[in-house]
């Protein structure tokens, strides 16, 4: 039987790799000897024993066939005698292709530091990735994330407005806390010493971080500021191997540096994050090293030795172990600095084995979290890293990267490892002696510690009110609590009744649907996993339905790994994002939070 | 002229025009090799006070004697073994090929012919098991082409006639048909032209390979590898 006649887009993927081809690209294309070294070296064929097609040169091969059949002698003559001959050629082998690319590998770059060959395979799936996305073929969350961050400039689709009003509110808790008022973010300061990029996964379900971050940075007196463009460090294009996404991000990162005239770009603890602004941005955008650029973790470090910081590690005195960013131990050589912070806010630090670039991914890499299709499969492949972290007895497994702390999130409570998840930001903005730290040591001679700024009498009212918003931030507020777990709704009922909200609950998708009709709440607390209907099930309903459409949702689940099931539905994200167990504090200012958005937009 | 003089005087001309063009073919490939755009990286060093592109490509280039170096092959070490000797093997079995048609009376020195005989005796045992890895071994079926294959039985069949043709050049008692080196120096030169065609080719993309991932990484700061 013929072969069927190759299909446009192979045709395409063909004239893409021949732009993506160079000399250590082909090199390691022509190298592979298929002696099978790199096999037990990845996570996915440790825990796949049955399933030969994780291992890694069989997902090289299959660049490495469209290679041969294309651009190399024996390939061309003989293709079937290397191979060559099993090329793609319909749509349907492109499908087969995505599951390879995307599904059974995070690009971790384990298999290429363990090649005798020197054949870096992370890359060659990469540039599989890249022609496979350039025709349109990828899962539906990378499509989505890659689409915001091309259309909105950030890849968690976070409006401008949403973010600024992040900051401002992160600015006023922190004020707060310490009773201070130039503590504020600054935001598109012209001339600051620093821009400091973050992640928007910190705006979007994190923002505490950023609210730490400015802790740290007035703390140590610092002339910074956070941008209100090209703000967003994370970078899609490194994971769907996109060029083109990846040297626009990064652009646009460093022009909104270079047009507030910064010395430099601090980037937050994010591994893709720091990789992609650090060092491949500059190769996709073309332009050579255009700023000084580090991560958050060196600054940190950096400011404690010169002693803008001082810290005490007794604030921290439970078992901490570290996990190694993938992409900044093994591609960014980065893993010492993260290592010497930890000795000097923490009091008893665990190494885990094997570690720094030979460290084992933490299943979140290469864009998995955006792939709930693969998420059986990813969670399996965590059976080393929950291995990993079990022996070392820690209660808290810190990272510098805010995909290891969903992936290492979701290890964690698959094999039910009972430990939690920090970053050092959170680390260090909790060792701060701030009475020691460079802001106050550095004000004039005689100048009294800063004060709380004098409320004017004619603002006492408002400022008795802002008081009684602290105490009960949820006054006035009704709430649907909908989870099927009593236990678990006595304990969001009480959380929010005690901030002042009236509560009303419902134990399935069904009673979500009848109470938000006749309740009308301000916010509904939505659980995803209940028996009948789901909670995916009832907030499409909900969106969907005329009169209850617009009430602000916040999923809190205990299933981190269905967030893109939600998200991937054809009806507006939630408003809000948070996994169980959930913090106190932070569900009602979250909650809070979203419902003065809404109450902003409104008006 | 003896007729298996003939022969051999033909299988060693053939074996070193087969020499030549091997030579040919390998500068061809290089040629179109380095026709490819070079890589940069314009990204400032990673961690300039630990380690540099120098350092980084010299740690990759020479991690070949440095089985602690990689997990692969500190775990894998009897792999490793088996690598070395098999290696080993190939360099054995040139030696014993060109010494043969240059100094043929080093070759039949008892030395000589002890540790080259031992060398590619071993490699024969590794490349059968090999052979039996590659065939039985679902991952190694399922990543292997023909060329995989038959490189592999080639070179097994190589390293058995290398045993008989170092027994021949000795003088051992069964092994006095000249036609025995007459067949090796033929599979030699067949191996020749057939190598820059194929995976056995990877020797010459070596140096190069694995310099590149060196710099690249040196750069970036994660070689040499640190352990701890």
């Amino acid at each position: 039987m013929s072969k069927p006649a190759k299909t446009h887009k192979i045709k395409m993927m063909e004239e893409q790799l021949a732009k993506k081809l160079n000399r250590q690209v082909v090199g390691s294309l022509v190298g592979c000897v298929h002696c099978g070294m790199c096999n037990d070296c990845c996570h996915y064929v440790l825990t796949h024993p049955d399933d030969p097609k994780m291992t890694p040169s069989y997902k090289a091969d299959q660049v490495r066939k469209l290679f041969k059949a294309n651009h190399d002698w024996t390939g061309s003559v003989f293709p079937w005698w290397v191979g060559a001959d099993k090329v793609p050629l319909t749509d349907d082998d492109l499908d087969t292709l995505k599951d390879i690319a995307f599904g059974t590998c995070t690009n971790c770059r384990r298999c290429t530091i363990n090649c005798p060959m020197g054949v870096d395979t992370a890359t060659l799936n990469r540039i599989m990735r890249g022609l496979l996305t350039n025709v349109g073929v990828m899962p539906e969350g990378v499509r989505v994330v890659s689409k915001d961050q091309w259309e909105l400039g950030n890849q968690m689709g976070v409006l401008k407005e949403d973010y600024i009003d992040t900051l401002e509110w992160m600015s006023e808790e922190l004020e707060e806390e310490l009773g201070h008022g130039g503590a504020a973010i600054p935001l598109d300061k012209t001339g600051a010493k620093v821009m400091y990029a973050i992640n928007p996964r910190e705006v979007k379900y994190d923002p505490r971080t950023i609210k730490e971050a400015a802790l740290i940075f007035w703390a140590a007196g610092e002339n910074w500021t956070m941008p209100s463009e090209g703000w967003d460090n994370t970078n899609f294009g490194l994971f769907s191997g996109d060029d083109g996404l990846g040297g626009a991000c990064a652009k646009r990162e460093y022009d909104k540096a270079r047009e507030l005239g910064v010395d430099k770009i601090v980037i937050s603890e994010c591994g893709h994050g720091y990789r992609s602004t650090r060092h491949e941005g500059v190769n996709w955008s073309g332009e050579a090293e255009p700023f000084p650029m580090e991560s958050s973790v060196m600054t940190m470090l950096r400011y404690i030795k010169e002693g803008k910081l001082v810290v005490d590690p007794t604030k921290n005195n439970q078992r901490v172990t570290f996990h190694d960013s993938c992409n900044n131990a093994r591609s960014c050589g980065f893993y010492e600095e993260p290592r010497e912070l930890l000795r000097l806010v923490t009091t008893d630090f665990q190494e885990m084995v094997p570690n720094r670039a030979e460290g084992f991914c933490c299943t979140g890499g290469g864009g998995a979290m955006s792939m709930s299709e693969y998420t059986p499969r990813r969670l399996k492949s965590g059976e080393i890293k929950a291995n990993q972290i079990r022996a070392t007895g820690a209660e808290v497994v810190v990272t510098s990267c805010h995909n290891c702390v969903d992936g290492l999130g979701d290890v964690i409570k698959h094999y039910g490892l009972g430990c939690e998840v920090k970053q050092l930001v959170d680390l260090v903005a909790n060792a701060l002696v701030i009475d020691e730290c460079a802001v106050m040591k550095n004000r004039p001679a005689g100048a009294p510690r800063p004060e709380p700024p004098v409320v004017p009498a004619a603002e006492s009212d408002v400022a008795a009110a802002r008081v009684a918003a602290v105490a009960q931030p949820l006054a006035g507020r009704r709430i649907l609590v909908v989870d099927d777990e009593e236990d678990i709704r006595t304990f969001l009922v009480t959380v929010f009744e005690d901030a002042g909200a009236e509560v009303m609950e419902a134990a399935d998708g069904d009673e979500c649907i009848e109470r938000a009709a006749t309740f009308k709440p301000d916010l509904i607390s939505l659980d995803l996993s209940m028996p009948g209907k789901s909670g995916v099930d009832a907030f499409v309903e909900l969106r969907k339905t005329p009169g209850i459409q617009e009430i602000p949702v916040c999923v809190v689940t205990g299933h981190p790994e269905f967030r893109q099931v939600i998200y991937d539905r054809p009806v507006p994200a939630p408003e809000g994002y948070l996994n169980k167990p959930v913090d106190e504090g932070k569900l009602v200012s979250y909650v809070a939070h979203i419902i003065e958005i809404r109450d902003e937009r409104a008006n | 002229m003896h007729e298996s003089s003939s022969l051999l005087h033909t299988a060693e001309v053939v074996h070193w025009a087969a020499l030549i063009t091997m030579a040919a073919v390998y500068s061809l490939r290089l040629r179109w090799l380095f026709n490819f755009k070079p890589g940069a990286d314009k990204s400032a060093p990673g961690a300039p006070h630990r380690t540099d592109k120098k350092r980084g490509a010299n740690y990759s280039l020479f991690n070949v004697a440095m089985p602690w170096s990689m997990e692969s092959t500190r775990k894998g070490f009897a792999f490793y073994l088996t690598f070395v000797i098999f290696h080993l093997g190939v360099v054995a079995g040139i030696s014993l090929a060109f010494l043969s048609t240059i100094t043929p009376s080093l070759v039949g020195k008892p030395a000589f012919a002890l540790i080259c005989g031992s060398t590619l005796f071993l490699a024969f045992l590794v490349a059968i098991y090999r052979v039996f890895r590659r065939l039985f071994t679902p991952v190694m079926r399922l990543i292997s082409t023909p060329d995989d294959y038959f490189s592999l039985f080639m070179l097994t069949v190589w390293f058995g006639l290398g045993v008989v043709t170092e027994a021949h050049l000795a003088g051992v008692r069964g092994f006095e048909s000249v036609n025995i080196l007459v067949a090796y120096l033929f599979l030699t030169s067949f191996f020749l032209i057939y190598v820059p065609f194929s995976k056995i080719s990877h020797y010459l993309y070596y140096p190069f390979t694995r310099i590149w991932i060196g710099r690249a990484l040196g750069h970036r700061g994660s070689y040499p590898i640190v352990r701890g």
